[in-house]
């Protein structure tokens, strides 16, 4: 058997393994280790006296992979990010924002679900975690709405699809990992999801507007708010924008000038900055004790799946599977546009059934190379290139639209996890009445994935300027 | 995909062994945590004396690359055994009784059989790096202030050793569930359909705005 045969078995089996329910970090670490094993046993003509061998030499490659691959500054991020979102919690971030965006923008239209989808903005800005950021707000958010009279499935909508603006604004741990799986600047992926963040935010609230200006009866407005209550809800939330401002600052200096220090550095000054407002707030031992182990858990749960897939890529480079599908993708007749968007399209159709990391790590390996390939190389200028852009923008213009449509999913049936969250902490509302409010979000969507492919400027602006 | 589940317990060897190998697992995953914290105070150290002092933190990044592998590794058996790592249960969770706990053991051997490998593997990568005639017993130091590295790669066998026992209690677990037909067995996750799961991480997390009192 080729290599290449080879390849596609064990990528089947390992296919097989995941739909049967195994852990996916160990699917695609056994994998890699029966790959390596039956690629280094073809390489010596299958001799069962060499059978020994190849489980050595198999185990001992794998073996270096761990320690070798975390041991690295880079990922430090991952857990800090982390953590930060759980200390937010004990902060109490989550009523400061809401209340401020409250004050602020409830005047307009649909004011509290606009005020509902900027504050879920606003905390996406200390927390990568959707699912959690959908939960704290259905119970904050979503009684407010109903006293003044908003359907209760909208409502709910509003919440799960305002929980997933966390993954793009920075700090986002699954821009991190992207970044790391394609040996992209983490900085820069950091910088380029903020504006797509705050886009997307900027198309819900425009999206609630015109509804509640077209549907009648459908979101009243709630004024009344004197200047002195608003200026008096920011300093609560004020840690929210300190964390933003450190991490960007520590990328990239917008007032010219070098940046004050790594993004590591960044994330971990953001995470000290929520520990003491936490430590303000009353948060001791105990409490902290549980978010250390959380985040040790959440961590370790990426960890897992990052050394896993990278012990199924070293599997992958001996069978050169990569270097076939670029082959492929690129040997196809369709227009590159075409084929990115069928990408895409598959990515919304996998992330139906699978959790957003697992899918990421899983695909990215043999996927992200076939679209640089696409685009003209890892090394192309904008001008020689397909898509009117440089290898490494390419591949943060692709690291969004990935981790976007990865969000999507968390909104889509029949397994979208933050409806089924929202659902589950609101026992008046089914999962199906989640779905259906949150249908115009969706759509919203759509609209906003397909600009970010229109206009990738809007993507690799702010990258670009570093 | 499913994250977290439940785990329940009873008063059996195969219970109180799962209770006590918990509680490693536990101190293991909160080293895990304790050094993401220091991580930040590093980092709050680090830019603090750039700064403020103009003497950076030596071995800034020596440090951070010992301080991954202690979160990486260390709590990978608290994960399992809380069913944390997640996968994708739409079958799974389908299955009922003897047809579910095969499957689940069937899994459960080949993470089994992935880690026996792996720790032999990480061994064999720890001994290439570790020498009792050699200063610190290092064959290789980190860049800048050059530490020692083995105990940073020692750190991958002992935990994935830890987790190879944790399979075989669970490899047991299934195993007895699969004899006795049990409905909800002991010392094994248990899955919870999403609307469960999902209900729990809420529950998780508005415990947390409830303790802080606000």
């Amino acid at each position: 058997m080729e290599p290449i045969d080879i390849g596609l078995v064990v990528s089947g089996g390992l296919l097989v393994l995941v739909v049967l329910g195994m852990r996916v970090a160990f699917a695609a670490g056994l994998a890699g280790i029966i790959g390596l094993i039956w690629i280094f046993w073809a390489k010596k003509g299958m001799d069962p006296e060499d059978f020994g061998w190849a489980i050595t030499v198999a185990a001992k490659t794998a073996g270096q992979v761990p320690h070798s691959k975390v041991s690295s500054q880079a990922l430090s991020l991952i857990p800090t990010f982390i953590l930060i979102g759980y200390l937010a919690y004990y902060a109490g971030l989550t009523k400061a924002l809401f209340e401020a965006a409250k004050r602020w923008f409830a005047w307009v239209p649909g004011g509290l679900a606009v005020s509902t989808v900027f504050a879920t903005a606003g905390f996406a800005a200390v927390s990568g975690a959707s699912v959690a950021t959908s939960a704290v707000f259905a119970r904050i958010a979503i009684p407010e709405m109903l006293k003044i009279g908003y359907d209760k499935r909208f409502a709910a909508g509003v919440v799960a699809a305002g929980g997933t603006l966390a993954s793009l604004i920075p700090p986002s741990a699954i821009l991190v990992i992207y970044a790391i799986i394609v040996e992209q600047d983490v900085g820069k992926l950091l910088l380029a999801g903020f504006i797509p963040g705050a886009f997307s935010a900027l198309v819900y609230g425009a999206l609630i507007i015109i509804l509640a200006l077209t549907i009648k009866d459908f979101g009243p407005r709630v004024t009344g708010f004197t200047w002195r209550e608003r200026f008096a809800s920011l300093p609560p939330a004020l840690p929210i924008v300190f964390v933003v401002v450190t991490i960007i600052f520590f990328v990239y200096n917008p007032f010219g000038g070098d940046a004050w220090g790594t993004p590591t550095e960044g994330g971990a000054i953001g995470a000290f900055v929520v520990f003491l407002m936490a430590l303000y707030r009353g948060m001791r031992w105990p409490q902290l004790k549980d978010a250390l182990l959380e985040t040790a858990k959440l961590s370790v749960m990426i960890f897992t799946i990052i050394w896993g897939v990278l012990v199924y890529v070293r599997f992958l480079g001996f069978a050169d599977l990569p270097g076939a599908f670029s082959d492929w993708i690129t040997s196809l007749t369709l227009s590159p546009m075409l084929i990115l968007i069928c990408i895409l399209l598959a990515y919304a159709v996998l992330g139906m059934f699978m959790d957003a990391i697992g899918m990421l790590l899983l695909t990215l390996p043999v996927v992200y190379p076939a679209v640089m390939a696409l685009n003209g190389g890892e090394f192309v200028s904008a001008a020689d290139s397909t898509f009117g852009m440089s290898g490494p923008m390419c591949a943060i213009w692709f690291g969004i639209l990935v981790v976007k449509m990865a969000e999507f999913c968390l909104i889509t049936p029949p397994i979208g996890l933050n409806c089924f969250v929202v659902a589950g902490v609101r026992d008046d509302l089914t999962v199906q009445d989640v779905f259906k409010g949150v249908t115009p979000f969706f759509i919203a969507d759509g609209v906003t994935i397909a600009l970010l492919v229109a206009f990738p400027s809007i993507v690799l602006w702010l990258p670009g300027l570093v | 995909m499913a994250g977290g589940s439940l785990v329940l317990s009873d008063s059996s060897t195969l219970s109180r062994l799962d209770a006590s190998l918990y509680r490693l697992e536990r101190i293991f995953a909160l080293m895990s945590g304790l050094a993401v914290f220091s991580l930040m105070v590093l980092a709050v150290v680090s830019v603090s004396g750039r700064n403020f002092l103009g003497q950076p933190l030596p071995g800034y990044v020596d440090w951070i690359e010992q301080a991954m592998p202690l979160i990486a590794f260390m709590g990978v058996a608290y994960t399992q055994r809380d069913g944390g790592h997640i996968r994708m249960d739409i079958l799974v969770g389908r299955l009922r009784g003897r047809v579910l706990w095969t499957a689940e053991l069937i899994t459960t051997l080949a993470i089994l059989l992935l880690m026996v490998l792996m720790v032999w593997g990480t061994w064999a990568h720890f001994q290439r790096s570790f020498d009792f005639a050699a200063p610190l017993w290092s064959r290789d130091s980190s860049m800048d202030i050059a530490l020692p590295i083995w105990p940073a790669k020692l750190l991958a066998p002992v935990a994935f050793s830890v987790l190879v026992l944790r399979l075989c209690l669970q490899v047991w677990g299934y195993c007895r569930a699969i004899a006795t037909n049990a409905e909800t067995p002991v010392a094994v996750p248990l899955i919870a359909d999403a609307a469960t799961q999902a209900a729990m991480e809420a529950d998780a997390v508005s415990g947390l705005e409830e303790d802080k009192g606000a």
